[in-house]
Parts: C-alpha cells; structure tokens; sequence
C-alpha cells in the first residue's frame, strides 16, 4: 500500500507538468491581457510599453521557462488584475470553497442515504415512486434558478436565513442546500439501483435466513458492498465542487474559487489560472488517491500493486 | 421490528437535515439583519453592493469606475470635482498656472495620513512621479505627460509637464492620483503598503476579503472633520437579482447598477427606493470609414443613424433610463455643446431613400456589428431596426475580453457598439478616437478640418477657443458621423430606508455625501 502510494504520489510530478504546460499554452492563445488593462482612450504605443512591462514581449519558450522555475519554487507571477502574487491568493479562496463543497456534501449524503435505501427497500411503492420523481426534479433543476427561489422564499419572504455572503453557519444554509440537491438526487438514485441489486444477492438471502434483524442486513451487509460507485461518484463531486461552482457562487456572492477562476479567465489574468488549475489539479489528484483508499477500507479485497 | 429500526433510523436522519437546514426562526432573523461580523448596535454602519469588487488598494493600478468608487473614500486628491463638474480644494489650498508647462500647488498643512505620517509635497512627487514612470501600471498611460514634480517647499509643489497640457487639473482629480504615504512605501516596500494599505481620506482600511467586502472605518484625524459614518462596508454581488433581494430585505443600503425589469420591485417596496442621474458613459456605434467598406459612404452612415429609434430604445430595453444625443460630450464635460445634447434624429424613409441613393438595394448592404455581451439586448433591437430599411445585419456578440482584444486589434467590420465613459471630464477624451493616429486602421476617419482642430485644442490652454473647437469638432462630427450616439446612460440605484443617498454623474460613491435618515 506504501508503495502503491509512493507510486501515485510521484506519477503526480509528470501529471502537473504536462497540465502546466497547457494551461500556459491555452492562457496565451487565448487573448491578450494588455487589452483588458489599458484604459479605452490608450494608443497602440502604450500597448507596447505595458507589453513590455509585462514581459509578454519575450518569445513563448521564454516565458515558460521563466514561469515553470518559478513555480517549482512556488512562485506562479503576480496576478495583473490584483497586482500580487497569484498562488496565495487563490489558496485564501480554498477555506470558502471547501467549506460550501463540505456543506454540501454532507448534506446530500444525509439526504440521499436514506431516501437511497429507504427507496430501494420500498421498490415499487407510493414511497418509492416518490423519491425516484424528486430525484428527478432535483437533478433537473438548475442551480442558477433554485439559489434564486431559495433566496426568495427563505430570505425575501420569510426572513430565515441571510441573502448572500460568507459568515456564519446562517450565510452557508441556502448555498449548501442549492448545491446538495442535484448532488443529493443523483446519489439517492445510484443508491437506490446498487441496493436493489444487491438487495437480490444469495449472500443477502443468507444473512436472512441467520435470522438477522433487517437493520443489518440491510445497513451491514448490503449497503457497505453498495457504497463502492457512491464513494465514486462523490469524490469526482467533491473535487469538482472546489474549482467549479461558479454559477451558486455568483449568485449567492461566496468568494470561492470558483468566481476567482472564471474572473481571471475572463481577465487574461494568466499567473492566477495557472496557480488555480495547478492548485485544482493537486486537490484532484490527492481525491483521487484518497478515494483509492476508501475502496480498500470498504472491501478489503482489493489490493493495489 | 427490524422495520421499525429501519424506519427509526430514516426518521431521525430526516429530523436531523430539517433541523440543520431550517434552524429556528427567531435566530435566523437576526442573522438576516446583522453584518458577519457583530458591531455595537449604536455604531453607523453604510453597506453598498456594487456587481463587483475593486482590484486593488494600489490606485494607480486599477482601472474601474467601482474600484474608484470605493477608494475615494480612504485617497484624497490635490482637488475634486464638485455635483457641478467644478474643481474644489481637497489637499491644495489653491493652484495657479506658472506657465504653459507648470502648474504650482500650494498644500494644507493640517493633513495626516492614516498611519500618522504628514502629507507633504514629498508626497505628491512620490504619487505623480510613480504614476508617470512606471509603465506597469494600468493608470500609467493617462499620466505620462507629467515631466517633473518639483518640491519648492513642505508645502509647495510644481508639477511640469512635457508641454501645455490643458486637462492636468482634470488628471489630478481623477482614479490613480490619488495621494500614496511615501516614507511609508519607501520603507514597507509596496507588497508591506497593499497588507495594510493607509491614505489621507475619511476612512480608514479594516480588511478586505476579495470577492466579498472591503471594509473601512472612521478616520477620526481627518482633517474635513468627523466622518459620518462609523464603518463603511463595499460588497461585490455580482448577480443583479441578489443585490436587490440584499436591498430588500435590508442587508445593504444602497445597490448599483439596477436591472430596469427590478426597478418597479424596488420603487413599490416599502421600504427601498430609485434614485436615477445620468453618466459621463454614452453608448454608441463607432462606423468605418476604410475605403470600400459599406459606411465608407456618408450616406449609409446617415441612413444607419436615422433608421435607428433611439428613444424608443431608452424606453424600452433601458427602462426610461437614458437621454438621446448627438454628442458624446455630456453636460459636465469640458468642450459641451448643448446644441446636440437631447437631440435625436430617427426617419425610417428617409433612410430607406439614402440606401437606395448609396446604391443599395433590399438586403445588399451587409453591416457587421460586434458588441460586449452587457449590451447584447441594444444591439439586436439596432440590428433589427437596421433590417427594417433594408441593411443586413451580422451580429458578433462577444465576451468582454474578446471585444477589447478585437478593439485594440482594430479587426471588427464595420461597425462595433460601445458605451465610453469620460473621467477625465473632457472632450479630448471622446475624440482622440478621430484623431488620424489612432483612427489608422480602425475607424479610418479623415478629415483635415477635425485633425486641425482636434491637435490645436490638445495644446490650447485658452479655455474659450478651446471649448469653440471641440464644439466645431462637435458640428462637424454630428454631420458626417463617424460614430452614431445612442444615448447617455443613467445610473440606476436602489436605496433603503436608512439612507439619504443623491448620485453625482461621476459615479462615485463619497461616503461623506450619504446622509444617515
């Protein structure tokens, strides 16, 4: 297992260079940040100067050399929108994002594990059939609209819970709850279709036959052979949820990483997407290794060379 | 049994998300109406939402009317513009032309900046001369004419300039001249100034979390007096919908940038109300006039400019907030000439007849019109009236960023829709566009007559003649339109009960000039 870890670990080295390599070639192609920073009234002269200053006069090859020994040593350039250094300032967004990604999270498995089991446990039933049409409109509910109608009846209207903003546990209710839904709908239905598979295993008719009280077979021997494809599914969330909930973040203004991202690529702010993306990209790789894990705790049987 | 385990269990993890995800009323309401961090009850607390947040605590390195907008409150200028576009003293006393090139400026000497240190003339060398020489700087480009800034005393300062520069005063009253504390600089190194930033004004910097808020609170040295306000908090809600829910329910006490279908949400609340004032920002089509290029020929120009309703397109997409114009010089700008301001000219048939006269039949004439994406609903309805008189219209609708790249790279076809803003108060600011220099490759606009009066008024510092030769550039420009004005935007606000707030038109947000109710 230490080995298998030493491995993934050091593959990450090969990964992040080549990530790095292209994010550099997509941030230049892309557009120029000259543009965006001189004022309307600027001549083609003054283009230049900034061009210059910038040092983005210097040949492609040049600025990535100068910019993978940089960060190497952890210094991705100064950001040209805030005029400080990229890598801490997208690694103050990450408390907020994975605070709301936590949030999240937690919430969509406290909804979706038991509407999941209860659903497969009821098959066929007005209960089942229930939570299988929620599931649905939860997951084809868009984020941007359900934030909005959160913010309307529970801030507007009933004056639970602030509009927007990071704060206390009050200003993480509504984004939370915006992101746990879809998250939430789509976890409840592959628990749902997992269990019901397992649900007609030999080894579960077994644990019945033994007497067992339906709380174990159930929760023991079914739910933990189940839980492979969700631990999944909720690590791939999970890692997409630190980089990329732009659209609850906008709407509910949480200054996460999400809104720093795509301001910066709307930006041309070059040194900040490439801190971010590197950043993401560690954040992914590690998910990845600790869901890898997590497999192993769940059924140990599975063995990693 | 086991049932009833199961049952059990389900029960109690659905209690436990109803009780996380509701909590209890009274609690929440509370929430609802307190800032994130607790302040004294008594304390005088203003929150503006603005879509975004400023850039920097650097003034010289920003380039938004928001950053501007809330920064004015900790930066205090040599001088500023009063509601009626007049210069007044801030940190001069008074100023006088020495010659051509040199301007003297005598200082207060009753100013201190946030940390304690006396603002002097060291000071004002530092920030002009930064602003002037450091050409990473996004303000760089609208300073580089200042030459030298002499120190004659502690409290005396020339500023020179590389020749007659006729809008210094409207530099120094503008985004990045800000004054910047030079021993403090020069010891922190400006990595030390940006963590704990300190100017002259009213406020002084609490903390910044970026995205969110910038928070600042009373400097009770200010040399004006006591401010106002006990703390001043900026958000950034980029969503328009949630700003005005912010308003609504009290979390903010005043919202920019209104959508014009929320205005009628606003003004019907109880609470909340619009405050309108129109803006130094004229959106307008800039057209070709390369050769070969369909608006090369002046009547196409004219029959663009007379097939587009203007008027009804402030009534309707813009919400009422606009005023139609032939001139991009607003009112409150140097060089004005009233008599194309309110003005418009709108005559489908008319302009049918002078595409027909251009030689052009139905559908022959193909316009192309690139446009940012914020003005992505004025440029369809300019399209399709356009349409009506027989052009073809194809429409570019593109990001920010790629607009300004297509801008700067001169690429677009032959028309593109833009809404210019004028800080520095002064018609050479619109026109340096139609200056042949700059119009090279983009508009193509030539016209001896326009160039003669455009360099002469850049060097004039006869304020008179100058004024009678934008108002000529004005005259001839509103003829044979190079570019075909729209309308002059109004700002939309909202405003909570809390709050006396009257917009200027430079749409800044001076604290000092919000009255607490």
């Amino acid at each position: 297992m230490g080995k298998y870890m030493m491995k993934s670990l050091l593959q990450m080295i090969p990964v992040l260079f080549f990530i790095s390599l292209i994010v550099f070639i997509l941030v230049r192609v892309t557009g120029d940040p000259v543009a965006l920073m001189l004022p309307e009234t600027a001549t083609e002269d003054d283009r230049q100067v900034l061009t210059v200053a910038l040092g983005l006069d210097k040949p492609l090859y040049t600025q990535y050399a100068i910019f993978i020994t940089s960060a190497i040593q952890g210094d991705f350039g100064n950001s040209f929108h805030y005029g400080q250094s990229a890598l801490p300032l997208v690694l103050e967004r990450l408390p907020a994002s994975f605070e709301l990604a936590a949030a999240a999270m937690v919430l969509a498995i406290v909804i979706a594990v038991p509407l999941g089991i209860w659903s497969a446990v009821k098959r066929n039933t007005f209960a089942d059939l229930l939570i299988s049409g929620v599931s649905v409109i939860g997951k084809a509910m868009p984020n941007f609209w359900m934030g909005i109608m959160l913010i309307l009846l529970f801030s507007v209207t009933l004056g639970y819970f602030p509009v927007s903003g990071r704060g206390g546990i009050t200003h993480l209710v509504l984004p939370a709850v915006t992101l746990a839904v879809g998250l939430a709908a789509q976890m409840t239905r592959l628990i749902r279709s997992n269990m019901l598979e397992i649900l007609n295993q030999d080894y579960i008719r077994t644990a019945r036959s033994k007497g067992l009280i339906e709380l174990i077979v159930v929760g023991k021997h079914a739910f933990r052979n189940g839980l492979i494809p969700v631990v999944t599914i909720m690590s791939l969330q999970f890692t997409s949820l630190i980089g990329g909930t732009l659209i609850t973040e906008t709407v509910f203004a949480w200054p996460g990483l999400g809104q720093l991202l795509v301001t910066s690529v709307n930006n041309h702010d070059m040194a900040i997407v490439q801190a971010a993306v590197f950043v993401i990209a560690i954040i992914v790789i590690l998910g990845n290794l600790l869901t890898d894990l997590v497999y192993r705790f769940l059924d140990p049987r599975i063995k990693y060379n | 049994m086991r049932k009833w385990h199961l049952k059990g269990l389900t029960a109690v993890l659905v209690m436990m998300l109803l009780i996380t995800a509701c909590g209890t009323k009274e609690n929440n309401t509370a929430a609802v109406n307190e800032p994130v961090e607790e302040t004294p009850t008594e304390a005088k607390v203003l929150t503006i939402a603005n879509p975004a947040d400023i850039q920097s605590f650097d003034f010289q390195n920003n380039n938004t009317t928001i950053s501007e907008s809330v920064l004015v409150n900790m930066y205090d200028y040599l001088l500023r513009n009063d509601a009626d576009m007049n210069k007044v003293p801030v940190l001069a006393k008074s100023w006088k032309q020495v010659d051509e090139t040199t301007w003297r400026f005598l200082l207060r000497d009753d100013v201190k900046f946030h940390n304690g240190d006396a603002f002097t003339a060291a000071d004002v060398k530092f920030t002009l001369e930064r602003l002037s020489t450091d050409t990473s700087l996004k303000q760089n480009s609208l300073y580089k004419q200042i030459k030298a800034v002499n120190v004659i005393d502690d409290y005396t300062v020339d500023i020179v300039t590389d020749g007659p520069d006729p809008i210094l005063l409207n530099r120094l009253s503008r985004m990045g001249s800000g004054m910047l504390p030079s021993k403090y600089i020069e010891a922190e190194g400006i990595e030390g100034f940006l963590a704990a930033p300190v100017g002259t004004g009213p406020y002084k910097f609490e903390k910044w979390t970026k995205d969110d808020r910038v928070e600042l609170i009373r400097n009770d040295d200010y040399f004006g007096g006591a401010p106002k306000w006990d703390k001043l908090v900026f958000r950034a809600i980029p969503e328009a919908s949630t700003r005005v829910s912010e308003l609504l329910t009290g979390g903010v006490d005043i919202i920019a940038d209104v959508p014009s279908t929320d205005v009628e949400r606003i003004e019907t609340a109880d609470t909340t109300s619009i405050v309108k004032t129109p803006v130094q920002r004229v959106l307008q089509l800039v057209l070709r006039s390369t050769e070969g290029a369909v608006t090369a020929d002046p009547k196409v120009r004219e029959a663009i400019d007379l097939a587009i309703d203007k008027q009804a397109i402030v009534d309707s997409i813009a919400g009422g907030s606009g005023i139609v114009t032939r001139t991009s010089v607003t009112p409150g700008n140097f060089g004005a000439d009233p008599s194309l301001y309110k003005q418009t000219l709108y005559d489908q048939d008319l302009a049918k007849t002078l595409l027909t006269e251009a030689g052009y039949a139905q559908g022959e004439a193909v316009l192309s019109l690139s446009v940012q994406s914020q003005y992505k609903e004025y440029a369809e309805v300019v399209s399709a009236m356009l349409t009506q008189v027989g052009f073809t219209v194809n429409l570019d609708i593109l990001e920010a960023s790629a607009f300004s790249e297509k801008m700067s790279s001169k690429t677009f076809g032959e028309m593109f829709m833009i809404g210019i803003g004028n800080s520095l108060n002064d018609a050479s600011n619109n026109y340096n566009r139609f200056l042949l220099e700059r119009a090279a490759g983009e508009t193509d606009y030539n016209n001896p007559e326009v160039e003669t009066l455009l360099q002469a008024a850049l060097v004039n510092m006869d304020p008179e003649e100058r004024t009678t030769q934008y108002q000529q550039v004005q005259q001839i420009l509103a003829e044979e339109r190079p570019a075909v004005y729209l309308f002059q935007v109004e700002a939309v606000y909202g405003v909570g009960a809390k709050v006396e707030f009257a917009p200027g038109k430079d749409e800044m947000f001076y604290a000092e000039q919000i009255n607490p109710k």
